[in-house]
């Protein structure tokens, strides 16, 4: 009993592995997907590494000339390669510990904002009724509230950290994935392994976490990854109005800081690392989540 | 009452509902976070003790919550925002124009795109595997998931600083003293317009596309088709025919942006200084002018309630498969 089970959950791996090799193959083979996923990779190294490799310390360090002059807006040089911004510090150092905040916000935020859409989805698909009317009529809310609007409202009052946004926005953005599950969650609960689960008496809990739950996943996945792009998109944004965390650097911040001194007209090696970092990852997620939306669903619904 | 009319009354319904309590939330996230529009003017010495006991009064401000909750609701819904705090002018005297000019802005631009982009995304889905599939997904891809002030910023080295074609900020020249209609109609006008209009245009095309290209995709196959194509009609007819059965969610896509098109894109005004909602919001936040901030999220909350309504209606009344229970 115990070696067949064990050969079976064997076997289950065994699928599940080659299932992921041949999803892995597809997105290999979707060009403009596989280098999405060598940016991402870069990226995430950038996170993790970026502040240790940056040369120098991105606020408080000034690029000084060879006779002891802050060097302001200086095209790249030897000294710092990536130039200077008006105010005298090293654009490269400051990229490189710009890419964690980014990093942070967008994993956390957007593991967040699947992850609570995913369970309002499923339970409010699953057990329909009063509980669904009301979990949808507060995901109708949440729409309702303008995201960038009430965000802001809620930032001039709470002094803007990391952590404070990244709430912010799971708190606002939990209602795409919400639905989405939500009507996945509507067709699978009426599959026949689903009803002769509950019909051999497994109980609610049991069949919505083993049974639908596993069938939705991907999906669930999806827009995790969709989440953590908005995030990283949605960070950049207050960063730019000035609604970022004031005591680290982040490219959104960096390119406030940009917009703000009027160098835009001059400084391209300012405007163009933080710029390009940004755009570089959330455009890679979108075209991941692209070639990955055609394997999990074939026939590509619209995005409601 | 038939199926329909139920559907469309509880629909209402809720979005009655849902006005209220997102007016409820906006009210009380000012009203109980820390911080009045005063405390900074007395800190800085302008106003005296007395000066802003009279001020508070003059607002209401000093009656008890639900009171002054009861008066907001009243005015909220009846359409007067009150006086601004800062500019000591009537709110709607201030956003009025300012919402004018985003919707000039927006509405065109995301017009245009829904057209073009849903005819691009058309040709796309019906050439699968073409470089111009590639091609139209990877750049609409770019510039939706990109945030828009960085494809701002960009359009304005290039195409303000770099060439020198187009102004980068404002809406007109500052020697111009607008007049009337006619303000809209100048070439100075549309020499400041070109380049918002088209970053919005832009960011807008990425979802209308694959909306389009999806549609198509999935039609190609079926047996519809088949038929048309055994009736003898051209590629192009297919792809007419098509298209039309695929039309309905760029519709009601069409409909939820054009409810977000006053929130959509406060970056793109605050980049470009465009004089509208968006940045006057992000002003009026600043100076901590409740009023004013007030007012504009009601428009925007209330814009979004209304267009979802809208696409509901759509949905429901051209495809009557889908469930018209709202929530079943």
């Amino acid at each position: 009993m115990s070696v067949e089970f064990s050969r079976s959950t064997g076997d289950w791996l065994q699928t599940k592995a080659s299932q992921v090799r041949t999803q892995l193959q597809f997105i290999a083979e979707d060009r403009p997907a596989f280098v999405s996923l060598v940016v991402l990779a870069s990226f995430l190294f950038l996170g993790v590494f970026g502040p240790v490799i940056a040369p120098h310390e991105p606020i408080r360090y000034s690029v000084l000339s060879a006779n002891g002059v802050i060097m302001r807006l200086h095209p790249p040089t030897l000294a710092a390669p990536l130039g200077t911004t008006a105010y005298g510090k090293d654009v490269l150092s400051q990229f490189l510990a710009g890419a964690r905040p980014t990093l942070i916000v967008g994993l956390f935020g957007g593991i967040a904002t699947g992850g609570i859409g995913f369970l309002v989805g499923l339970v409010s698909g699953y057990y329909g009724g009063w509980v669904d009317e009301v979990l949808m009529r507060l995901t109708d809310l949440t729409f309702s509230l303008p995201f960038m609007p009430m965000a802001l409202l809620l930032l001039t009052f709470i002094r803007p950290n990391i952590w404070i946004i990244t709430l912010i926005i799971a708190a606002f953005l939990w209602k795409m994935p919400a639905r989405v599950v939500r009507s996945e969650v509507l067709s699978i609960r009426e599959r026949t392994f689903v009803k002769s689960a509950r019909a051999s008496g497994a109980s609610d809990f049991r069949t919505m976490f083993g049974h639908v739950a596993p069938n939705v996943l991907p999906i669930g996945f999806l827009y995790t990854a969709y989440g953590v792009a908005w995030s990283i998109a949605a960070q950049a944004s207050l960063a730019f109005l000035g609604f970022g965390d004031p005591t680290t650097t982040s490219w959104g911040r960096m390119l406030r800081q940009l917009f703000a001194s009027g160098s835009i007209r001059v400084a391209w090696w300012w405007v163009l690392p933080p710029a390009l970092g940004i755009a570089a990852v959330t455009t890679s997620v979108f075209l991941i989540g692209r070639a990955y939306e055609e394997i999990i669903n074939p026939e590509i619904n619209d995005h409601q | 009452m038939s199926e329909f009319q139920r559907f469309l009354a509880k629909r209402i319904g809720i979005s009655v509902l849902l006005t209220l309590v997102a007016v409820s939330v906006i009210f009380f996230t000012l009203r109980l976070l820390p911080g009045s529009p005063f405390t900074q003017l007395v800190a800085s010495g302008n106003l005296t003790e007395q000066q802003v006991r009279e001020i508070m009064q003059l607002y209401g401000l000093n009656r008890p919550l639900s009171e002054q909750y009861l008066a907001y609701l009243r005015n909220l819904l009846t359409f007067q925002f009150g006086y601004s705090i800062r500019q000591s002018r009537p709110v709607w005297e201030i956003l009025g124009p300012k919402l004018l000019n985003t919707l000039v802005l927006l509405i065109p631009a995301l017009v245009c795109t829904a057209i073009l982009s849903t005819l691009l995304g058309m040709v796309a889905g019906w050439n699968r595997g073409s470089w111009l599939e590639t091609g139209s997904i990877v750049t609409t891809t770019f510039f939706r998931s990109t945030p828009v002030f960085i494809s701002a910023l960009g359009f304005i080295i290039v195409f303000a600083y770099t060439f020198n074609l187009v102004p980068a900020f404002g809406m007109r020249d500052i020697t111009v003293t607008p007049n009337g209609v006619g303000a809209y109609f100048s070439i100075d006008f549309l020499h400041h317009y070109i380049l918002p209009f088209t970053v919005a245009m832009l960011y807008y095309s990425g979802d209308f596309l694959l909306l389009a290209r999806n549609g198509i995709v999935e039609r190609k196959g079926s047996a519809f088709l088949k038929l048309h194509r055994a009736k003898g009609l051209s590629e192009t007819e297919q792809l007419w025919r098509a298209g039309r059965n695929s039309l309905l969610p760029v519709l009601t896509y069409f409909a939820l942006r054009l409810g977000m098109v006053f929130q959509g894109l406060i970056l793109l005004e605050v980049v470009f200084g465009w004089p509208g909602i968006g940045r006057q919001l992000v002003t009026s936040i600043a100076q901590q002018d409740y009023p004013v901030v007030q007012a504009a999220v009601f428009l925007m909350a209330l814009a979004v309630i209304i267009m979802n309504l809208v696409a509901d209606v759509l949905s429901a009344y051209f495809d009557p498969t889908v469930s018209m229970g709202g929530g079943n």
